[in-house]
């Protein structure tokens, strides 16, 4: 009986799983938490719901729909595959090619509208890229990329507004191009895809990000262009760059860590609106003001940046602009403009819908007909 | 001839009668039956005696049913009996016109037969206008046998809806007579037990909202679970304004569109909200225009993408909730006078679909200890 007994009690043991966690992680679970446990996404929402319906007033219901509700993608074909055809398989999903589609509005209009239209290089998009989307409205989603017949992926699906940075950035055939903050890497990508680059540096702080650049570059380039000097992929801080390589390149892309607005919603994983990185917010605009001095400062005098997040926040984005623009003034003496955009933003009108009232820069605000973006992106000139 | 007649009305008398057996029997029935119609309007009352029932054997099948309810009837009292109907009828406060169209709404039907369900119906408190309209509408019912009725209307006053309340329903839902008992009990049942509305709220409901009838007790449930949890309306709402009418799909839509456009919260444990949640009736009462307009403030256009988008996720990932929507559908219902069901119903929520980890680490430790304690004792 006795037996019986301890032999069952040792029974309830097991199962209350005392004996197998080490000593070192056993910790009494309190019952009753005092205080009640709310998800990031939760709390992202009820920050959003604090500054943005300020900053955008009536427009913010419908942003928020749209945030919560699925995105839409588009198709960036990889031009070192079999373009073409996949061109025309992606047509015959009824997607349509926004950026081919914008570039013939642009050739329309000087004609009709001779004296508006500003001197070319100072909007000229990025050439070469193409990138389908549905159209307005349709809900429609794009098969996964395949592996194409040259041993690359056919496309690569990105958020369809990343790809405006990229086309604002107006790359011209044999430049040094730095994109600062490259991961995961879809910008990086369309950069190759331009065909202009002579140089092209990817750096990330975090290494397991640089890890899912290499793969994605693996799977979309073949390897003589990934290889040869021709791209450098690095694990610097970003924030040093105007030591390491001050003067350097022809065009930057300073596309900054950020709140990341719609995956703050969605999930949960590496959430930034944690408690535990209340601080790392906190910081976040100062980041980006010196990772975004550090990329003028890279850049060769007369040469662009595109400064660019996926965040809503003005704080993270106008502010932050001006804020750079006036740190190089004041320490280093040097003049930047901002390149004014509303021209490229009217080829874009068809695909994308834009905030009307910023400052400088560009914001693409999502919409549950063009469910892109948030993306906002600003180009500088260094002048001297 | 008569005297096999009897005998084979006698037989039926055996022959415990089925609703089946009633039903195939009905197109004979039919055409002598309208044979007789015509017959005895024409002679008004005399002579043809033996007309209706001796030329087909089968047309006796609905007398011996008129006979188990009056034994004194004589089978050859065809014209007299109808005059008798129509004067019971008309002393019912029937008019002229309305005598004439129920005798007529289902030929074939013993004038006798129809006494009866209109009687019924009259008993159970409805008028008599709106009794020749549901039975114009529905004219099934006067087939019924008198038992079922009898039996069906006793369960209905049961179930609270005599007296002026079963107008509404007769017009919604005349399936309310004809259906199985079985399954109206099942319907109540949801609505009492797992929803734990009141002894009158279910009359309220059945009142308000008779559709609820014919739809599945699970979805009915799942409807109420959707109102009080994730809508955060009260059992005294949900009967005020006929959310059980609304079909879920419809009612999904606008209100997860409205959620995620931060007009609508659901309500924390002290009814608090922190933006003025619109009114049900403006959300789901009024046309799709118009709640666009007045309630969403949205445009038409952005509400048909968005249909598009949650039907989606929903055949996607039927069990996890969405991001955007916050609560999820487990919880307990407080308790209110009808201690017995809620306690059970608390139980099997704890145990098998508990809403968070504590609650279910409180039911193990307690069982634990339980069982240590006995094995001490």
């Amino acid at each position: 009986m006795a037996a019986l007994v301890v032999r069952s009690v040792r029974d309830l043991l097991k199962r209350a799983d005392f004996a197998k966690v080490p000593r070192r992680h056993r910790h009494k679970k309190k019952w009753a938490a005092t205080e009640p446990k709310f998800p990031a996404t939760r709390l992202a929402l009820q920050n959003f719901d604090m500054t943005y319906s300020m900053q955008f007033g009536e427009l913010w219901p419908s942003i928020r729909v749209s945030l919560l509700s699925e995105q839409k993608y588009g198709a960036l074909v990889n031009n070192f595959g079999a373009w073409d055809h996949v061109s025309a398989e992606l047509e015959q999903l009824n997607a349509r090619d926004f950026v081919n589609k914008a570039h013939a509005r642009g050739e329309q209009e000087p004609e009709s509208s001779q004296t508006a239209a500003p001197s070319p290089a100072s909007w000229a998009c990025s050439p070469n890229l193409r990138c389908f989307t549905f159209t307005r409205g349709d809900v429609s989603r794009f098969p996964p990329a395949r592996l194409g017949s040259l041993g690359v992926m056919d496309y690569y699906l990105m958020d369809a507004a990343s790809l405006l940075p990229v086309l604002a950035l107006g790359l011209q055939p044999g430049d040094t191009v730095l994109d600062l903050c490259a991961a995961p890497g879809g910008k990086t990508l369309a950069l190759l895809q331009t065909g202009c680059c002579r140089n092209l540096a990817a750096n990330d702080l975090s290494t397991s990000r640089t890890g899912r650049l290499q793969k994605i570059l693996y799977s979309y380039v073949p390897q003589d262009i990934r290889d040869r000097s021709r791209v450098r992929v690095t694990s610097w801080d970003g924030r040093k760059w105007g030591e390491l390589e001050g003067d350097t390149y022809d065009r930057v892309l300073v596309d900054v860590p950020c709140t990341t607005d719609r995956h703050s919603l969605h999930e949960e994983e590496n959430n930034i609106f944690q408690r535990s990185r209340k601080k790392e917010r906190q910081i976040l605009p100062m980041l980006q003001v010196q990772l975004l001095a550090a990329g003028l400062l890279a850049t060769k005098p007369g040469g662009y940046v595109v400064y660019s997040t996926c965040s809503l926040s003005h704080l993270q984005n106008e502010y932050v602009v001006q804020g750079a623009i006036e740190l190089l003034a004041n320490q280093y003496s040097i003049e930047v403009r901002v390149e004014d955009l509303s021209h490229f933003r009217k080829l874009f009108m068809d695909t994308f819908s834009f905030f009307p009232s910023c400052q400088v820069g560009e914001l693409v605000i999502p919409n549950l007909m063009a469910n892109f973006g948030p993306m906002y992106f600003c180009k500088m000139c260094r002048l001297t | 001839m008569a005297a096999l007649g009897r005998q084979v009305s006698a037989w039926y008398h055996l022959i415990p009668l089925t609703w089946a057996r009633m039903s195939r029997q009905t197109p004979q029935k039919k055409m002598t039956a309208s044979s007789l119609c015509k017959l005895t309007t024409a002679s008004t009352g005399g002579g043809l005696e033996e007309v209706p029932c001796v030329q087909d054997p089968a047309c006796r099948t609905h007398l011996p049913q008129c006979l188990l309810e009056k034994q004194s009837a004589p089978v050859d009292g065809g014209p007299w009996e109808r005059e008798e109907v129509i004067t019971s009828l008309l002393d019912m406060g029937f008019s002229d016109v309305h005598v004439n169209e129920l005798l007529t709404v289902q030929p074939g039907t013993h004038p006798q037969q129809v006494l009866d369900i209109v009687s019924e119906l009259i008993l159970l408190g409805v008028n008599p206008e709106p009794v020749c309209v549901a039975l114009k509408k529905s004219p099934q019912l006067l087939k019924l046998p008198v038992m079922h009725m009898k039996k069906r209307s006793s369960y209905l006053r049961k179930l609270g809806l005599g007296e002026g309340k079963l107008r509404r329903v007769l017009h919604c839902c005349p399936e309310i007579l004809t259906m199985r008992q079985r399954d109206i009990a099942n319907t109540v049942r949801v609505l009492r037990d797992k929803c734990l509305f009141t002894v009158q709220q279910v009359t309220e409901i059945l009142h308000r909202c008779p559709y609820v009838l014919r739809e599945d007790p699970g979805e009915l449930e799942y409807k109420f679970q959707y109102a009080y949890f994730r809508m955060g309306v009260k059992h005294a709402d949900v009967v005020r304004t006929d959310f059980l009418q609304y079909s879920i799909t419809k009612t999904r839509q606008r209100h997860t569109f409205l959620e995620r456009l931060g007009r609508y919260q659901t309500p924390d444990k002290k009814g608090q909200t922190q933006v003025p949640n619109p009114l049900l009736r403006d959300i789901l009462r009024v046309s799709e225009a118009e709640f666009l307009a007045r309630t969403a403030r949205s445009s038409a256009e952005e509400f048909e993408v968005f249909k598009k988008l949650l039907a989606r996720e929903e055949e996607e990932e039927p069990e996890n909730p969405m991001p955007g929507d916050k609560s999820t559908m487990h919880g307990t219902v407080p308790q209110h006078d009808d201690p017995a069901p809620s306690v059970s119903w608390a139980e099997g929520n704890c145990c098998e679909a508990g809403p968070s980890n504590v609650r279910l680490s409180v039911c193990e430790n307690f069982r634990f200890k339980c069982l240590v304690f006995i094995i001490f004792d």
